[in-house]
């Protein structure tokens, strides 16, 4: 119940475009929940394998279909890199340079940021179907869930390989475009809290997942061999972003 | 009975190696990763799929009255069959198959029957293997390019990275998809190398505007691709250059409006230092969710290696597995024919453990000694306790030895 709960508020906080692209978690249950119990095959299990098989499809065309664009544009804005360097840098014309450094920085953070929220889409479907799957077991007394899910592991939408080889590329050129740290100060408490509160940023995005993250991974009371350990985050982070509007139960 | 379950295991054996390999990095591919709709798999929804489906249907088909089996319908028979056909093809598609296969093979109509064969499955017995015919008839399908690849130029002999090809996962152009409404194209799957191959062909046509999908397919020389593979990233690869191009001087981002910087924030200063707190963020969720992945990962595998265990254990004596000389008594809940309960694997393996890389083994050994280990028994430690490791292959699984 609870998994459904976050999923429904990590979709409501993520961006406008990939709303309806995560697993159709409630409908999945709800077919699970019509499954008679410890019957050999009904129709509604060949109904829910096939919604199943359906959603992974999506799952997949959506991660590849934003992969193909990270891909695009990181490269993209290694060339502007290059380009502004030569066209403004290299003759001169300091102040351009800036503005356009400028805006090409905050490209390359938001691009690195959707490619992490690609991760992260990836990492709460696949705890949705490993959940899914679980109940599946529950209720129809079958052991689908490890077979399937060593499917689910090899699934595009899940080997993050490449994309987690973008991120860190970006941030390497992060590291190149940005100004040295020697002199930069931490930004003001209501600053920080302002661009948690922008609806539909990235930026708040990104937090909401994390603290999805650390919710889900505290203990329950369905707590398993395959349920993962508490979230160990870094002291502060989340707390010098506190207070939020973010309503998580 | 026990039919079904030599099968498993032996499936099993076969695929848990492959894990492994599913999560190599792949450097460089000689062929187009593709990869087929999962739902072209579903019994309903068959499609394209190895060649000599059909024919191992037909083969196992006669086969039938070997089985033992009681009380099934020639249906339920065949169903069976198919699921072993299934698996021992998929078998050999995880194991290195690169070539490409002809476009969709009609399947017979024996497929189509999919309603009455789930209706005629009344013996319990067959649980298992109703389950693998879910799911390995979409095996052959999903083995194919799952993994991650990279660059995939055929034939050309100034690939640049000259990595060896890793494809276990053979990357082929699979089949068109199914005849019924999902996705119809095989989708693709884009690298950075294709794309940079894709750009230099553009380049050669003169520029995005005038570069024409044919041209670049020419010009690309990729098995595999097609002009629709390359029309799509065309589009995308122009909307990408004009529209958020600074040098235009128009600055709209990609798919959502973040268009002036949003919190009126006086100084450029500022800005930057609201670009750094962003990705510092980004960058804590990043590595979050790769330790999180490596866990899921190494969790399932476990999972699976017990599940064989359980089996495994269940068919010889019940005694030869039991931990007697680890203080965690095994819990009671090894059912009578010593399957598996799904709800026996729900034991508590991590109660309060920070896994990192490369530490499981202890970590469980610890796990193991923990004084707060409410599990009654804590399947993943038994094994690394007795120092016997968690290898596969298939003597180790056939053999199990606690010190």
């Amino acid at each position: 119940m609870k998994f459904g709960k976050r999923l429904k508020e990590q979709i409501e906080e993520t961006l406008p475009a990939w709303r309806d692209e995560f697993l159709s978690y409630k409908d999945l249950k709800q077919l699970v929940k019509l499954i008679p119990e410890a019957q050999p095959c009904s129709k509604v299990e060949a109904e829910f394998i096939e919604l199943l098989n359906f959603e992974i499809d999506k799952l997949n065309a959506f991660f590849v279909g934003r992969e193909e664009e990270f891909i695009i544009r990181q490269r993209h804005l290694q060339e502007m890199v290059k380009r502004v360097a030569e066209m403004y840098q290299a003759r001169g014309r300091e102040e351009e340079y800036a503005k356009e450094m400028s805006r090409i920085r905050k490209e390359i953070v938001n691009l690195h940021g959707e490619m992490v929220l690609l991760e992260n889409y990836s990492s709460i479907n696949y705890i949705g179907l490993a959940k899914i799957l679980k109940k599946y077991d529950k209720r129809s007394g079958r052991l689908l869930r490890l077979l399937f899910i060593e499917k689910i592991l090899k699934q595009p939408f899940f080997t993050t390989d490449l994309i987690s080889k973008l991120v860190k590329e970006c941030e390497s050129m992060i590291d190149l475009v940005f100004p040295s740290e020697s002199d930069h100060q931490q930004l003001k408490p209501e600053d920080k809290r302002k661009l948690v509160g922008e609806e539909q940023s990235i930026f708040r995005s990104t937090v909401v997942a994390l603290v999805t993250m650390q919710e889900m991974r505290k203990g329950s009371s369905t707590y398993g061999q395959f349920s993962l350990p508490p979230l160990s985050l870094p002291d502060n982070l989340l707390q010098s972003l506190q207070p939020t509007p973010i309503p998580i139960p | 009975m026990s039919s079904s379950l030599p099968f498993i295991s032996r499936s099993m054996e076969k695929k848990f190696p492959k894990l492994h390999d599913a999560q190599q990095d792949v450097k460089s591919n000689p062929v187009v990763p593709h990869y087929s709709p999962f739902v072209s798999c579903f019994p309903g929804s068959l499609s394209s799929s190895a060649p000599g489906f059909s024919s191992d249907i037909h083969h196992f088909s006669f086969s039938a009255d070997e089985r033992n089996i009681q009380g099934l319908s020639t249906e339920g028979t065949w169903c069976a069959d198919q699921i072993q056909g299934a698996l021992d093809r998929s078998d050999n598609v995880i194991a290195g198959n690169n070539q490409a296969h002809s476009s969709s093979i009609e399947l017979p109509d024996d497929i189509n029957r999919q309603d009455e064969w789930w209706t005629d499955m009344m013996n319990d017995d067959w649980k298992e293997l109703l389950d693998d015919t879910t799911v390995n008839e979409s095996h052959p399908k999903v083995s194919y390019p799952a993994a991650q690849t990279s660059a995939s130029m055929v034939n050309q002999p100034q690939i640049h990275q000259s990595v060896p090809s890793h494809s276990e996962e053979g990357f082929t152009v699979a089949g068109s998809s199914s005849a019924t409404a999902t996705a119809t194209k095989p989708r693709m799957r884009w690298t950075p190398e294709l794309h940079e191959r894709f750009v230099e062909a553009v380049n050669q046509l003169g520029g995005s505007e005038k570069a024409t999908p044919k041209g670049v397919l020419k010009l690309m020389k990729v098995e595999g691709l097609t002009i629709y593979h390359v029309k799509s990233h065309l589009q995308k690869y122009r909307t990408t250059r004009y529209k958020p191009d600074s040098l235009e001087g128009s600055m709209k981002t990609a798919k959502f409006g973040e268009e002036t910087p949003p919190l009126n924030l006086k100084t450029s200063f500022d800005l930057t230092e609201a670009l750094r707190l962003q990705i510092e963020v980004q960058k804590q969720l990043h590595e979050q969710l790769e330790i999180q992945r490596n866990l899921q990962l190494r969790i399932e595998e476990q999972g699976k290696y017990l599940q064989i265990m359980f089996e495994k254990q269940g068919m010889s004596s019940q005694k030869k597995l039991e931990v007697s000389t680890l203080e965690p008594s095994i819990s009671s809940d090894h059912a009578a024919d010593g399957r598996l309960q799904d709800n026996q694997l729900e034991t508590d393996v991590f109660p309060e453990a920070k896994v990192t890389d490369g530490s499981s083994n202890k970590q469980m050994a610890e796990s193991c000694n923990a004084k707060d280990n409410k599990a009654d028994f804590v399947v993943g430690s038994s094994f690394s306790c007795g120092s016997a490791k968690i290898h596969d292959g298939d003597d180790s699984i056939s053999k199990p030895e606690l010190s």
